[in-house]
């Protein structure tokens, strides 16, 4: 049984940078670049906005996921439908598990992006009527890493699990704290002092 | 445990050292093979105090420049399950003219190891017959002592594997492990029948 590869447009709003993004997508296993506009269209669109604005950003398909190329402060005006913000600061390897998390349906934010999140929207989600501390041990240690900033696959990784089975006990935890992204699970775990809050 | 449970797990067979030398199954074949059967869990001969601490120092070349790689940049998430530091190629015994007879065997899987560079033949009943034969003479002229503590690394890295597999039943398992581990690994490994379904690691 193999892997299908997964289909990734690079885009930019500079040429170079669309070009670069590109040319390093190439060199990650399991994925292949298309342009655009292809047919199918593809998975993903990896965009680098380069600059505030996102005017020039191509028309997406409902199955295309948006994953967005972003420095860490930097300020972009959000689209509807990105599936993911991915950091600058991380590292090439790190694209491709973001590229795949957002390829599967799921969504995808760097530690960094997170944790700045985190801070910015720290008083504006409301409790959870369930407290964390009641979810199933392996749920709880996979919330506190969430809460840490880690994406599914560094979540697997630290646990020894597959990646699927981390999707299976997040999306079991979302239900049984009545939470609908990783963002409002994260934040619950640091209220509820299940996950450091820096 | 029902069988839809059951996890699917096959053994491959690397060629260790002799991955340094201009082979069709290079590191690069190794690598472009397991990230295409993308397994869920990959188990690599390194420690996990190792592989914790990010140390891949004393790892296998194969783990250090092959499957190590493959976790940074996929979903496979790689799963330690060495027991020990020590190599086969660091069973030697003492009596000079054992270690000669024992680096003339190990000679001699090298050379067979350059005639079946392919993974479907390091992987294949031949070459299988052909490495154990030469091990378990290799395996004779070491001591006791030798003998027992291989037994126990192999015994180990059976247990750990047995353990990530209870961990997250149900899941695609590649170990891949040194050939001259694979005969044991395969003979010991289907008595966990409940849990695990060996394959071909073409069907995985």
């Amino acid at each position: 049984m193999n892997q299908a590869l997964v289909t990734v447009a690079a885009g930019a709003h500079y040429p170079l940078d669309r070009a670069a993004l590109a040319a390093l997508i190439t060199t990650l296993p399991g994925l292949r670049v298309t342009p655009p506009e292809s047919d199918p269209p593809p998975r993903v669109l990896v965009w680098d906005p380069g600059s505030p604005r996102l005017d020039v950003l191509p028309p997406l398909g409902p199955d295309t996921a948006l994953l967005l190329v972003v420095g860490a402060m930097e300020r972009v005006a959000m689209p509807l439908g990105v599936a993911g913000l991915f950091s600058k600061d991380e590292t090439p390897e790190a694209l491709g598990i973001a590229i795949r998390q957002v390829a599967r349906g799921d969504e995808y934010l760097s530690p960094t992006l997170a944790l700045a999140l985190l801070e910015a929207t720290g008083s504006s989600v409301p409790l959870a009527a369930v407290d964390p501390r009641s979810l199933p041990e392996r749920e709880q240690e996979i919330l506190a890493l969430l809460a840490e900033g880690l994406s599914n696959k560094a979540i697997a990784a630290r646990l020894y699990l597959s990646v699927r089975t981390v999707e299976g006990h997040l999306a079991s935890l979302y239900a049984r704290l009545g939470v609908h992204s990783r963002t409002e699970a994260a934040l619950l775990a640091v209220q509820r002092r299940l996950a450091p809050s820096n | 445990m029902t069988t839809s449970n059951r996890t699917r797990l096959a053994v491959l067979g690397t060629l260790a050292d002799l991955h340094r030398e201009p082979l069709v199954y290079d590191l690069a074949r190794l690598r472009s093979l397991a990230t295409d059967l993308a397994p869920d869990l990959l188990c690599a001969e390194i420690t996990s105090d190792a592989w914790e601490r990010h140390d891949l120092s004393a790892a296998t070349l194969e783990v250090r420049e092959a499957l190590a790689p493959i976790e940074a940049a996929t979903d496979i998430v790689v799963v330690p399950v060495a027991a020990s530091r020590k190599s086969y190629a660091e069973f030697l015994p003492a009596n000079p003219w054992r270690r000669t007879l024992v680096h003339a065997l190990d000679r001699l899987l090298r050379w067979g190891g350059r005639k079946a560079s392919r993974p479907e033949a390091v992987n294949g009943v031949l070459f299988g017959a052909f490495c154990h034969t030469v091990c378990w003479l290799a395996e004779r002229l070491w001591t006791a002592e030798q003998r027992a503590a291989w037994e126990a690394q192999n015994r180990a890295i059976v247990e750990n594997i047995v353990q990530a597999v209870q961990r997250d039943p149900g899941r695609r398992v590649l170990v891949a492990v040194q050939c001259q581990r694979v005969h044991r690994l395969r003979s010991w490994l289907p008595a966990y029948h409940e849990l695990l379904e060996i394959v071909d690691y073409r069907e995985l």
